[in-house]
């Protein structure tokens, strides 16, 4: 029998964190996120780009290029890898193409924004801050470690670099439609959570229902759980209802729109709607409160149906639905997986465990949370609610920026496909500078958490990249004399 | 005889292509061989920049998206007139 109970409580706490991460705060940012995903994906030529990674180009163009890449192209893993070969073999060599490597999983559009909505927006900064300079820093180290075997380059085709394609300004426009959408539903800003108007709807039993859903999945707000709403329960019906008429209308989409296209579309507007209204269930029946937030959404998700049915292209329409829905298809089942097992372990670890290990930003603590990061793959976004977790369980934000940094850049699957592509050492090489690094990243995020004043930690990080420089330099100059007197013996 | 490429690793947007592209030939009752090309180092040979890619006759005529049956169809039209 106590087996039994145990089982059911594990159970229990699987279904409220799924709750919890599909309750109406997290699908405003989740649902925009994967499409702005979506459009950047389609909308982007890649050519605005990749014109800047050619052979040519002087390092100070060709590095920030890469980091630019690597956040704007490298949505999906079907882009990191040509990319990263062609500007390895191809391109600006060796150096930028690791700075594109390190830089594009790190802060992938789609985790990026994931991790600002649910952990905090200043860890998303620190990630996507530190990832840019961090990865810029590899790609440098790496350049010039392997100085003598990035000389022997593919033969020499700047022409693979050379687009010159540009945005179209509609495109340019959506995009920031989309962003605004964004901002309109997470932001936490006075005239966003001001409310205007109040309706009292007369419908009875849904406060009943509300306690009912209490009762199944109990929660604890001290823990930081959320519990479910009737809310989360309708936004949880129309994401179903969203999957299955995308499954009719965007899975054959290049076959040609029909009417589930719209339908789909229009449930995904009604759902943004939906969860960002408030909506508080009482004895009389329901209040729905009107906040500035709501008003922000309309008009956003208003300007988008419009710009999606008459401004963009057929073609572009098309590769935006069906990129987005690729990436939901892809990410979402597994996000969900992940959440509900995340949730059943948060019922079996013992926040002493996480306190003792990793409670304060220490070199071991970070260090811990770069090696879980290595050694366990989930799959994209997965980590998010994991950090959550842990977060929630006492583990300092800095081992847990370090984590976040290391575990999407790092699995044994992207280890092997890089070697094949760099060769075994330099793979491994690069592994090092990735995990010195990024317990680097979270010892500095630490220490200003700690409350080190943002001039120290800059100090700090100068001093640091000075050091590398110092050696980098020291190093090069005597393999250089080495290499001198090796070609004054040779021709002896 | 056409032969017909498409160059990626296995990513959802190689089969997708896969799907329209054999769709097409078959369609349009076109003699063609639709080959499927997953080695890294020979989808570097072609010079694109991101998968899915398609090459038609060693001539790559799309790379890094989908592209729709309508344009699919013209490419091969294009090619069989080259013949």
């Amino acid at each position: 029998m106590e087996i039994f109970s145990s089982i059911i409580s594990l159970l229990q706490g699987g279904l409220g964190n799924l709750a919890s991460y599909m309750a109406a705060h997290v699908l405003l940012c989740l649902l925009p996120a994967f499409y702005i995903a979506g459009a950047m994906t389609a909308l982007i030529p890649k050519g605005t780009v990749t014109r800047f990674l050619g052979r040519n180009t002087p390092k100070y163009i060709s590095y920030p290029g890469s980091a630019a890449a690597g956040f704007l192209l490298a949505v999906c893993s079907c882009t990191v890898i040509p990319l990263f070969a062609g500007i390895y073999k191809k391109g600006a060599g060796l150096g930028p193409a690791i700075t594109f490597l390190f830089v594009a999983p790190a802060i992938n559009i789609l985790a990026l924004i994931y991790t600002g909505g649910i952990i905090g927006v200043d860890l998303a900064i620190a990630r996507l801050v530190l990832s840019l300079a961090f990865g810029i820093g590899i790609g440098l180290i790496m350049a010039l470690i392997f100085r003598k075997a990035d000389a022997e380059h593919d033969q020499a085709t700047d022409a693979m670099f050379a687009g010159q394609a540009s945005m179209r300004r509609a495109a340019v426009v959506f995009m920031m439609v989309l962003v605004l959408l964004l901002m309109a539903g997470t932001f936490q800003l006075a005239f966003l959570k001001q409310v205007y108007f109040q309706i009292n709807l007369p419908v009875n039993g849904i406060d009943q229902f509300q306690s009912y859903l209490s009762q199944i999945v109990p929660f604890d707000p001290a823990k930081g759980e959320e519990g479910v709403t009737a809310q989360g329960v309708l936004l949880i019906g129309l994401l179903i209802l969203i999957g299955l008429t995308s499954w009719r209308g965007i899975e054959r989409i290049h076959e040609g729109f029909n009417s589930w296209t719209w339908i789909s579309i229009a449930l995904v507007g009604l759902t943004l709607l939906t969860a960002s209204l408030g909506l508080l269930p009482h004895a009389e029946g329901v209040t729905l409160t009107l906040s500035g937030k709501f008003f922000g959404v309309l008009i956003s998700v208003s300007i988008l149906g419009w710009m999606l049915r008459s401004v963009l292209t057929e073609d572009e329409t098309r590769d935006f639905l069906w990129e987005s829905w690729r990436f939901v298809k892809q990410i979402f089942p597994l996000l969900i997986v992940g959440v509900f097992i995340v949730g059943v372990l948060r019922m079996l670890i013992q926040p002493e465990w996480i306190e003792a290990i990793a409670g304060q930003n220490t070199l071991i603590g970070n260090f811990v949370g770069v090696i879980f990061g290595v050694f366990m793959y989930f799959p994209t976004l997965v980590e998010v609610p994991i950090a959550q977790m842990f977060l929630n369980l006492g583990m300092h934000r800095g081992p847990l920026l370090a984590y976040l940094i290391s575990d999407p850049e790092l699995s044994l699957q992207s280890i092997l496909i890089t070697a094949t592509i760099i060769g075994r050492t330099k793979a491994w090489v690069y592994v090092g500078w990735v995990a010195l690094f990024s317990t680097l990243a979270g010892l500095i995020y630490g220490s200003w958490v700690d409350g080190t004043s943002i001039g120290i930690v800059a100090l700090y990080l100068i001093a640091f990249l000075a050091v590398l420089a110092l050696t980098l330099y020291l190093m090069n100059k005597r393999s250089s004399q080495k290499a001198t007197f090796h070609s004054t013996a040779s021709t002896d | 005889m056409l032969t017909i490429k498409i160059l990626g690793s296995g990513c959802a947007n190689c089969k997708r292509l896969e799907q329209i592209a054999s769709k097409v030939v078959t369609d349009l009752a076109v003699e063609a061989e639709v080959i499927k090309v997953t080695d890294y180092n020979d989808i570097m040979s072609y010079n694109i920049l991101s998968t899915p890619g398609l090459v038609i006759d060693e001539k790559v005529v799309s790379s890094g998206r989908v592209p729709s049956p309508a344009e699919v169809t013209t490419w091969i039209a294009n090619a069989l007139v080259a013949h």
